[in-house]
């Protein structure tokens, strides 16, 4: 397993195309630096990022993801990002009970004017993915015994 | 929805469209017979034997039933060996209806070897179909399974017995529901199946008017739509239950009352027997061809009805705390579809 230096994480961002999007654009535009790292994928609002995403870039080998929404009080539908911070909540129990940290799902809000601030959030999560590395691959892995204990039989 | 690429066994006959109600050549046995007395195999894999017993939710229906129909192989009511199945020629059996998760290598076999020696596979109960209960133990790595169930040095596959004259088969990685090792027709969903999808399926097959495979024995709406219990249009809820807390009101919709119902995303024909006594539905009957992903639709659809007066940042702690009384959102999520819906890496 790759840890430290040579790891290079996968992050998939969905962005809100009114907002986070625009940001990232202008991120591009007014040429400041972040990490490649990143697949952006733009949708018409963060409310409409399904959890089924999720789960599945995390499936199919993504280390982390950013959804990328406007403002309290900015969404151009009204809610749409109230929403997806509550999906965020849900997601955030639900990860850790398959073996993944909650941290490498993010939520940011923000604006069409914040490029500074996009290019910042992704330098960040870049960083942390680092320091977390990949996705421990569950199969084998005798979590319950790493720690030197051997599990207590359970049952009759 | 099943997966067609998937290992058809090349020796088993090509039957497989004729529908199940005209005489037909047997191309391998040679014999040329009547399907109105279909011949049925009933077995388990990964299962707890519930649905063995399900078909005697019917009733006396069930004596009609198995008076119509010739047993082939089935264990649990006949004496039957692996050997008895295996010396069946090539779609011998019409249908064999198989519960219970693939999880053992054994299941494996068994199932292709029933495939192998049917013309219709029916995955029957929640496991067969989605993975089921047993497949959210896919969480955790065999010898993580073993241990904690068997105590230390405990190793799967090892031999048994005094002379290690037996060997026990091991686990394959992941529990998987059917449909991932063989060509699967039908399902009869469930767990275990409720007597209206029984009954509707032996309809079918009785009368020989099975619909074209593949075909779920279940409604495309959802529960909610059968449901007796009344709802409301601004649906809204400030606070999580869990069925222990508190004692519903007999009339209103669960899910309005704060216990976490999986009624919107999973397909109706049980008649709501669990909403109806009081209890949410935890979706054994899997998901409608519209939520798809059950876990993430469910997710979703209370991520839009945990919400107070109004929306916005001053709301956003309230709401973490009303979020927060979920206790266990994969177990809640995804009872019967883990092994289906989701793949650890």
């Amino acid at each position: 397993m790759i840890e430290g230096d040579g790891f290079e994480p996968k992050i998939v961002a969905f962005l809100c195309r009114w907002c986070s999007y625009a940001g990232a654009d202008l991120a591009g535009t007014s040429r400041l630096k972040y990490p490649p790292n990143i697949v952006p994928i733009r949708v018409p609002c963060s409310g409409g990022v399904d959890p089924a995403w999720v789960l599945r870039a995390f499936e199919r080998g993504a280390d982390g993801v950013l959804i990328g929404g406007c403002h309290p009080g900015d969404c151009h539908y009204i809610s749409g990002n109230y929403k997806a911070r509550r999906r965020t909540v849900l997601l955030k129990k639900l990860l850790p009970q398959v073996g993944i940290e909650p941290e490498r799902l993010r939520l940011e809000w923000i604006s069409a004017t914040e490029g500074q601030r996009f290019a910042r959030v992704v330098t960040e999560f870049v960083e942390e993915l680092k320091a977390l590395g990949p996705i421990e691959a569950s199969g084998d892995a005798l979590r319950v015994t790493r720690d030197g204990e051997s599990p207590a039989p359970r049952g009759g | 929805m099943y997966r067609e690429k998937d290992m058809e066994p090349k020796s088993s006959p090509d039957l497989a469209r004729h529908p199940p109600d005209v005489t037909y050549h047997d191309s391998t046995s040679r014999v040329t017979r009547h399907a109105s007395r279909p011949r049925i195999a009933v077995y388990w894999t990964g299962s707890c034997g519930g649905c063995d017993v399900s078909f005697l939710e019917v009733g006396e229906a069930v004596v009609e039933i198995l008076s119509h129909v010739e047993i082939a192989f089935w264990p649990a009511l006949v004496d039957v060996k692996r050997s008895d199945l295996e010396a069946l020629p090539p779609g011998y059996i019409d249908f064999s209806l198989i519960n219970g998760v693939i999880r053992t290598e054994e299941n494996y076999e068994m199932a292709k070897l029933l495939r192998a020696k049917s013309r219709y596979i029916v995955a029957y109960g929640a496991c067969a179909h989605l993975g089921g209960v047993p497949s959210l133990a896919n969480n955790w790595g065999k010898e993580e399974i073993f241990a904690v169930v068997f105590g230390p040095g405990f190793r799967p596959g090892s031999p048994v017995g005094e002379d290690n004259e037996a060997q026990l088969p091991d686990l394959i990685r992941v529990a998987v529901p059917l449909e991932e090792v063989v060509r699967v027709d039908y399902a009869v969903p469930g767990c275990p199946p409720p007597a209206p999808l029984i009954d509707r399926f032996f309809g079918a097959l009785l009368s020989g008017e099975m619909p074209e495979p593949p075909y779920v024995f279940a409604n495309v709406k959802a529960l909610c739509e059968e449901c007796p219990r009344e709802r409301h249009d601004d649906r809204r809820i400030e606070r999580i239950h869990r069925p222990h807390e508190i004692v519903p009101d007999p009339k209103e919709c669960l899910l309005e009352q704060g216990l976490i119902c999986l009624g919107p995303v999973t397909c109706g024909g049980c008649d709501a027997l669990c909403p109806d006594a009081g209890m949410p539905c935890t979706g054994c009957l899997g998901p409608t061809p519209e939520a798809g992903d059950p876990g993430a639709a469910m997710l979703s659809a209370l991520a839009s009805l945990v919400r107070f007066e109004d929306e916005g940042e001053q709301y956003f702690a309230k709401e973490d705390e009303a979020l927060e009384a979920l206790a266990d959102p994969l177990g809640t999520f995804y009872m019967y579809s883990f092994g289906k819906y989701r793949r650890v890496r």
